[in-house]
């Protein structure tokens, strides 16, 4: 199968199973206003009846100011809060994983919320041990082949004349590293996508079989992630040019952009389902 | 004890206050003062590159300017604070707690400065006298950073003393200010250097600490610099001679300066020598010059300024930014000159401090270091502002003195302050220059725009509760706090100040100041004095409030209602000789009568308006000192009542016809140092459209960051 007939069959997979990101923006949606609410709270609180909040900027530089000065006691629960919601919110996505994976996988008709959860349930313990494999194989890769990165340029850096070649040396060092997780991470979704299709009920061994897989066509299948993160950058780049359009703030403007905030979370959503989506079609082209 | 004599000389600046207020005719004559001409120094530096060395020799000659007789001199020897991790610069370093870690370079990057002669111009020798002592106190035994030298016979009241000094020092690899990188080298605070003779006092030389810098007395500099042929050279004072040595391979230049404290220089083979004029008559406009003069009360001609040679020293790889460079050093030339009064020397030199030396965003008489990078953004205004703030201190310790070990904000934060002014003038606001992997972040995402003062503010009210702002340097909690109490929070200070005062008065407050003191080692009584002075009232309090103490400051609206006042209240009333019950039925039977009766025979509705006010702050107003309060009412009026702010609340009631829609503390917005403008003010109605777009834009951030973390799971 070839590159772009991947993106566009998963395309037209997800435009299939609108529910499910109906649920994923649901439980973001809700997830995010429970970890929002402290903050929102404190915004209403200081602001809500204050002349301030008449010119409040989106990144008030004075109110940050203040409110760090007034909060910094709570500012470690709050920080500590912030993670402890991180950490809550993988594991509930390793859940919701196999729903997506599940769903997207399933041909037959749209996507029940009943047969999500039970998509979730069925994959769950195994996306919770290959999450844990992938942690890993995310330190080895990353460390050790950084480690070399690195190696390499310092002494090229400290030799250097000017600044330029420090700041290409550490340009090139964090292109290197992003380029390295795309490919980490695009190893682990074929794995996950291996423990449904191919029914593999041990994780190190869907991993192997994403790595077989990738190992005859690592470049085709890096195209089709690499081609789906540029349709996230542009998408990126439409929203903050049309969100920066959005004049003073009126009623109006107010919920022209919480609309287009959201539509912006419902397409980075989309491109989460379409990543599985797309490389699901690739994977299944091409049988283990 | 330094607090008790500012307050004692804030008194005597009070009762000169009867003296016309507005009037700066009578301030004293720009003349040199204290230390010059009495000390003079000749000195003949050698830099080996290769092995980073200098060799010099050094002639001083000073001249006991007091009625004290005095038996020796205290001298600095700055880099001994690069000699090893014993020094009180490095265990500082060591100790601190929020930029903290070890200051100490690599191995073989150590530098180091050796006396080693020093004698009488008649050859004797002093050496057997000459021992390092640390006049700081016990803390740091081992530092070498003040030598002490005893001379043979003591020096008399008008006497001179003539030292002939031979020293080699090692280029420390970079640690403060000083350093080299390959080929570069920038030299500061370099030679041995005399502290400063205080009458009754004895020497001030203090040893070199990691938060401080540097105190020494106006003097004239002859500095003859010798390196390798082909080195672009760099310093203070102006070239007035420059020979070669063919067979030594070498080139030396002569460099003169009179009136000035320090001498620095810097030299690299790659660097290009740029020289601009700053020619007054196209820089200010007649009407800027008259402008300046009828604010400041002054004749025309006293404003005006004098033309002044721009050097500029600057890597080949920011060619691109000359011009920047050059408007940024013409907007400070001509703002500091109207301002404060002109600049007194022919030329000034500004260096882009060279690759990995350290030396950038530092001011040395004539001479400073900017600081940019190869990428930059037209948005962030770097490099202009810190070559705006580093020329300013020509003014505020170039020539305006003071003593930076023992009061920073005298310089920091009034330069602070200038920059801010200057910046706003000539830049109006710029965005924040944050860095992502060095590339400018706002060429990825649109990043805010803000006013120096704002940057001040912030920083000012998250440091009031560490330390005052008088501390001395070495003497902070840490390195944040000095930082943010002697450059922001004595600029907003100062900015707070301004606004009370007014700005004619305060133009004439900082002209006179600057002038007054110009070639002299102002103090903080000196300021307070002539704020007094030209005032015409006691503004100590405001010192002792907002420098001398930890006393956040913070007046608020803690409530407002505004409700219809009744048109009779429920209860038994004795009215005309007859007693009266009414009753709630009864109330509500006169109401619905008054709403049927025709308008014209209507009473009119009134409402009262109570507003409390707060003071949550523990810096509290004195003097003739009022806070003022602003309510506004539905219809579009207004009311301004006042509060002088001492009690810890106050309640406000006004009975009016019209509800009140807002109370607003501080309407003019004087008090910038206030540590929170969100309850300066209080409205009767909720919810705002930009405060819901900030809380759906929060809501987004966290949406993104969510699915950020779901992503890689």
């Amino acid at each position: 199968m070839g590159v772009f007939k991947a993106i566009f069959s998963g395309m037209g997979t997800t435009f299939r199973k609108p529910r499910l990101l109906i649920i994923l923006y649901a439980v973001n949606l809700v997830f995010a206003g429970l970890v929002a609410l402290p903050f929102l709270f404190i915004v209403q609180g200081e602001l809500g009846h204050s002349l301030y909040g008449l010119n409040v900027q989106p990144v008030d530089l004075n109110w940050i100011g203040e409110a760090v000065l007034k909060y910094q006691a709570a500012l470690p629960g709050l920080a500590a809060g912030l993670v402890a919601a991180g950490v809550v919110y993988t594991v509930l996505h390793i859940f919701l994983n196999g729903g997506i994976v599940g769903r997207l996988l399933d041909k037959e008709g749209p996507a029940s919320l009943a047969g999500f959860v039970a998509d979730c349930g069925r994959y769950f313990g195994r996306y919770v041990r290959l999450f844990l494999v992938s942690l890993v194989f995310l330190v080895l890769t990353l460390g050790v082949f950084m480690s070399l990165v690195s190696a390499l340029f310092k002494p090229l850096s400290k030799a250097a004349i000017t600044e330029w070649l420090p700041l290409i040396l550490s340009n090139l060092h964090l292109l290197i590293a992003l380029l390295l997780l795309s490919v980490v991470h695009m190893t682990v979704d074929y794995a996950r996508i291996a423990v449904a299709v191919d029914g593999e009920r041990k994780v190190l061994k869907a991993l192997r079989h994403a790595l077989t897989f990738l190992k005859t066509r690592f470049f085709r299948a890096w195209a089709v992630y690499l081609l789906i993160v540029v349709l996230t950058v542009a998408g990126t780049i439409v929203f903050y040019v049309l969100f920066g359009r959005l004049g003073a703030p009126s009623v109006a403007q107010v919920a022209a952009g919480l609309a287009c905030m959201q539509i912006y979370i419902v397409f980075r959503i989309w491109v989460r389902t379409l990543f599985v989506a797309a490389q699901a079609e690739f994977y299944k082209a091409h049988p283990y | 004890m330094k607090k008790s004599i500012v307050r004692a000389v804030l008194m005597l600046g009070a009762a000169l206050a009867v003296l016309p207020a507005l009037s700066i005719a009578a301030q004293a004559p720009a003349a040199p003062a204290a230390g010059a001409p009495g000390l003079r120094y000749e000195i003949w530096v050698e830099l080996d590159p290769a092995g980073q060395m200098l060799a010099g020799k050094e002639e001083i000659v000073w001249t006991n300017p007091t009625k004290d007789t005095v038996p020796d001199m205290l001298l600095h020897l700055y880099w001994n604070a690069f000699k090893n991790e014993a020094s009180a610069f490095m265990r500082e370093a060591a100790a601190e707690t929020m930029f903290g870690g070890s200051a100490a370079p690599e191995d073989e990057g150590w530098g180091w400065v050796d006396v080693t002669d020093i004698r009488l111009a008649d050859g004797t020798d002093l050496k057997p006298a000459f021992q390092f002592v640390t006049p700081d106190g016990p803390d740091h035994p081992d530092d070498q950073t003040v030598a002490r030298v005893l001379f043979p016979v003591p020096v008399r009241p008008g006497e001179s003393v003539h030292l002939r000094i031979e020293f080699r020092s090692k280029v420390p690899r970079t640690v403060a200010r000083s350093g080299y990188y390959r080929n570069s080298f920038f030299i500061g605070q370099w030679f041995p250097k005399p502290g400063v003779y205080e009458e009754g006092k004895g020497w001030n030389c203090h040893a070199y600490h990691q938060n401080s810098e540097f105190f020494a007395d106006f003097a004239d500099f002859t500095v003859h610099i010798t390196v390798p042929r082909g080195y672009v050279v760099g310093s203070s004072g102006k070239a007035v001679d420059t020979r070669t040595d063919e067979s030594a391979g070498t080139a030396t230049t002569t460099f003169r300066q009179s009136m000035v404290h320090d001498f620095a220089w810097m030299t690299d083979p790659r660097y290009l020598r740029i020289e601009r004029d700053f020619v007054a008559d196209r820089e200010v406009t007649p009407q800027e010059y008259k402008e300046t003069a009828d604010l400041l009360g002054l004749p025309p001609d006293e404003v005006r300024l004098p033309d002044v040679k721009m050097i500029l020293l600057i890597a080949p790889e920011h060619r691109s930014q000359i011009e920047r460079h050059f408007n940024a050093l013409r907007a400070a030339l001509k703002y500091y000159g109207l301002w404060y009064g002109p600049y007194p020397y022919e030329t000034v030199t500004m260096v882009d401090p060279p690759f990995r030396t350290g030396s950038g965003g530092m001011e040395y008489p004539t001479l400073f270091t900017a600081g940019t990078q190869v990428l930059t953004s037209r948005d962030v205004q770097s490099p202009e502002m810190v070559i705006i703030h580093e020329f300013g201190h020509g003014y505020w310790y170039g020539l305006a003195a003071n003593n930076e070990f023992e009061a920073a904000w005298l310089d920091e934060g009034f330069n602070t302050y200038s920059t801010t002014r200057v910046m706003a003038k000539a830049f109006g606001p710029g965005a924040f220059g944050f860095r992502f992997n060095g590339l400018p972040l706002d060429w990825f995402v649109r990043v805010p725009k803000v006013f120096d003062y704002e940057t001040n503010r912030v920083a000012a009210i998250n440091t009031v509760r560490y330390d005052p702002v008088t501390a001395w340097s070495w003497e902070f909690y840490n390195r944040g706090s000095y930082g943010a109490n002697v450059y922001m929070r004595a600029a907003t200070v100062l900015s707070t100040l301004e606004n009370l005062l007014g700005e004619p008065v305060w133009s004439r407050i900082m002209r006179t100041y600057h002038m007054r003191y110009r070639f002299r080692h102002p103090t903080e009584a000196d300021f307070a004095g002539v704020v007094n002075e030209i005032a015409g009232k006691d503004m100590t309090w405001f010192f002792d409030e907002l420098l001398e103490e930890t006393r956040a400051f913070d007046y608020g609206v803690a409530a407002l209602t505004s409700v219809e006042v009744p048109v009779q209240v429920r209860g038994v009333f004795d009215r005309n000789g007859a007693r009266e019950e009414w009753t709630e039925k009864k109330i509500e039977d006169l109401e619905a009568a008054e709403a049927k009766a025709p308008d014209e025979g209507r009473g009119k509705a009134l409402y009262r308006t109570t507003v409390v006010l707060r003071r949550f702050g523990e810096a509290r107003l004195a003097g003739d000192a009022q806070v003022e309060v602003l309510i506004r009412f539905k219809d579009g009026t207004t009311e301004t009542r006042t509060w002088d702010g001492r009690d810890r609340w106050t309640r406000l009631v006004i009975v009016s016809p019209v509800e009140a829609e807002s109370a607003q503390v501080d309407p003019r917005g004087i008090w910038l140092i206030d540590e929170n403008l969100a309850n300066n003010s209080r409205s009767a109605d909720g919810l705002r459209r930009n405060v819901v777009k900030l809380m759906t834009q929060l809501l987004f951030t966290v949406q993104n960051i969510l699915h950020f973390f779901g992503s890689w799971s």
